[in-house]
């Protein structure tokens, strides 16, 4: 073990990238030295069935600033970011995607923008090098879509070169497909985020992994987010807040059913008691659901107390 | 018991002895005469699922005279999964096979399960070949597996068969519980291992069950379900319930647009539309199927922490900051 916490850990998660290894290494390396900086770069070889683990082993025996980090099996890039900051030794850890699209000439430009009053700084690339239809166009629909729901209005969630306090980024729980909303993530334990535009190359080796079908998933995971932050800050408000259109219409119908009572020989409207009840019911099921939830963080193992100390540990991270 | 050898042996078998079993005397004498073949250092831990006095004493006279077999009593029934993680806990070879308490290969074929193993492979799981049974049985057994590969996308086609090969690692990072024995090596290639079929004769003595209950085929079709579950959705539960219940709600809001539609245009009353009913209950149901993926997108978060999802098969690094190139896999996943 190295005595010394490197100024800064540079994490790549690596999926079929054996053209790009050598490149991105070399890339890395003069983008340090040249800004004089004490690093570490990870490579997570996410079960690459190319040659990519065996050219980034060939490098890492040469350089002992690299280590590489073999998976299992393809677990996917969320895992491997994990498995990155897990092991990241730095006092900052980046993250940038393996595909040579981000420059880490753009590393050390972040890395001062990281101070006493932010813990994040994330990447946006001003001028990207996508197709437009596919690419570009969804994804500012969904920036906008992401900013306006987890309330962190970032112009750029997919951009994988991203700054993070290590003290703080260890601490958000990372899973499944979450890596695209790590800065809403981190945004519940308190954390403070910057922009900084950065250089796009295009593509150079091998294929995007990516296409339009992820939008329904991409969907799902924005509600999924949006319930936790919103568990997070104000339990159940959340749930009172969803249950309110159905309480109205539960109101409503059952006013409907009952007022033909007050006119003679008027009867109750069978269907309109029906729906009122049963909306009634889901509104109920939602505020008890709230409780559900309420109960579900308080045995979790997320203690959000201790993320709201975020000042304290930034303290000790400057000693 | 006997108190723990110097040097742990290669191979820990582990058997479960559950509410069937055949003569386990000539059974284990079967078991023992095929790994003194194969030349194996092995211990052997007979895991009993609840008290069975006979079968102790049984155990126990040949346990007295043979060191390296080992019998490890629960105190009550708790389930073939619960016995064979007892057995694994009790276990300290590098290499665990599991064995059945009753026929189901021929015990000289344990010879050649030991020799099929590879560097290359974290996991072998027998396949009774060439398989006795009549049509029916084959028609039951096919159909079992073909509805395991349409739910998991994984093919297996001996998956009742308890003879298996694997690392102790694949033991150490996959907790079995409820009826899962049956999955593990579909639970084991999820998380990355290495899983691969060897065929071994099947024994004659290896009796079917003559008849099923309906219980028992519901019972099979709720596991092949839960490790659906499982291993699809269990990092996302939202888009597994979020999906039906999306269908739910978008089903009832278009019957509720077509009520609301007959009403403003066409002067039909909604009161007297029992379909509204239809509608709202649709909408209901819809909405509370989400609701309860939500929650479970909250358990998954709130519990992110002390599950991994990845496993570190090994770090490469330079000689001059670490010794070892080579780290074990499982002390780096638990840091």
């Amino acid at each position: 073990m190295r005595m010394k916490q490197p100024e800064i850990s540079v994490v790549v998660p690596l999926y079929n990238e054996e053209d790009s290894v050598a490149i991105l290494h070399r890339r890395i390396s003069d983008a340090m030295q040249l800004a004089d900086l004490d690093y570490e770069i990870l490579f997570i070889d996410d079960g690459s069935r190319d040659r990519t683990l065996e050219r980034a082993a060939a490098i890492a025996v040469q350089d002992p600033r690299l280590r590489v980090v073999a998976f299992r099996a393809n677990y996917g890039q969320t895992p491997a970011m994990a498995a990155g900051i897990d092991l990241a030794e730095g006092r900052v850890i980046a993250t940038m995607d393996g595909d040579l699209q981000n420059d880490p000439a753009d590393i050390p430009t972040m890395l001062a923008v990281i101070d006493e009053d932010t813990d994040m700084v994330v990447g946006w690339r001003k001028n990207r090098q996508d197709k437009l239809i596919t690419r570009r166009i969804p994804s500012w629909i969904a920036n906008r879509l992401i900013g306006r729901v987890t309330g962190v209005p970032i112009r750029d969630n997919g951009c994988s070169l991203k700054l993070y306090r290590a003290s703080v980024i260890k601490r958000v729980p990372l899973y499944a497909e979450m890596h695209r909303f790590i800065p809403a993530m981190a945004s519940i334990v308190g954390a403070r985020v910057k922009e900084v535009a950065v250089t796009h190359h295009a593509r150079q080796f091998g294929a995007s992994k990516y296409g339009l079908s992820r939008t329904y998933k991409v969907l799902l995971d924005l509600l999924s987010i949006k319930t936790i932050i919103e568990f997070a800050q104000r339990p159940l408000l959340w749930s009172g807040l969803l249950a309110l259109p159905f309480i109205v219409a539960s109101l409503v119908t059952l006013v409907a059913a009952f007022m033909p009572l007050f006119s003679p020989g008027g009867q109750l409207m069978l269907p309109f008691a029906g729906t009122g009840l049963l909306f009634g019911a889901l509104a109920l099921f939602l505020l008890l659901s709230g409780a559900v939830g309420e109960l579900v963080y308080a045995t979790g193992n997320v203690d959000l107390t201790r993320y709201s100390r975020i000042s304290a540990v930034r303290r000790d991270a400057h000693d | 018991m006997t108190e723990p050898q110097a040097t742990p042996p290669r191979y820990s078998i582990v058997m479960p002895v559950g509410s069937r079993f055949d003569d386990l005397g000539e059974l284990l004498a079967g078991y023992r005469e095929a790994l003194d073949t194969a030349g194996a250092s092995y211990e052997f831990i007979v895991v009993l699922d609840g008290p069975n006095r006979a079968l102790l004493d049984v155990l126990s006279r040949t346990a007295a005279a043979d060191r390296r077999i080992r019998v490890v009593e629960l105190a009550k029934p708790f389930g073939e999964s619960a016995a064979l993680a007892a057995g694994f806990d009790a276990a300290r070879g590098a290499m665990l096979v599991t064995l059945p308490a009753y026929y189901q290969v021929d015990p000289q074929e344990i010879v050649k399960l030991l020799a099929a193993a590879g560097e290359a492979d974290d996991m072998l799981i027998a396949v009774r070949w060439p398989r006795a049974g009549g049509v029916f049985e084959k028609l039951r057994r096919g159909s079992f597996h073909a509805l395991f590969r349409v739910t998991s996308g994984m093919a297996y086609r001996d998956l009742a068969c308890g003879v298996r090969l694997f690392r102790r690692t694949v033991a150490e990072e996959i907790t079995l519980y409820g009826d899962q024995h049956r999955f593990l090596p579909a639970l084991a290639s999820r998380r990355g291992f290495r899983v691969r079929e060897v065929e071994l004769r099947q024994s004659p003595k290896d009796q079917f069950r003559s008849h099923y209950r309906l219980r028992d085929y519901l019972h099979r079709f709720l596991d092949v379900l839960t490790v659906f579950f499982l291993v699809r959705f269990t990092k996302k539960p939202l888009r597994f319930f979020g999906t039906i219940g999306f269908f739910a709600a978008g089903l009832g809001g278009i019957v509720m647009a077509v009520l609301v539609v007959q009403r403003l245009f066409f002067g039909v009353l909604l009161g007297d539309r029992p379909a509204l009913l239809l509608g709202s209950l649709l909408i209901v149901l819809g909405v509370q199927t989400f609701v309860l993926g939500l929650i479970g997108e909250l358990i998954i978060f709130t519990h992110a922490s002390g599950m991994k999802e990845y496993t570190i098969r090994r770090v490469i690094q330079a000689p001059a900051t670490l010794p070892a190139t080579e780290a074990d896999t499982a002390g780096l996943a638990d840091r």
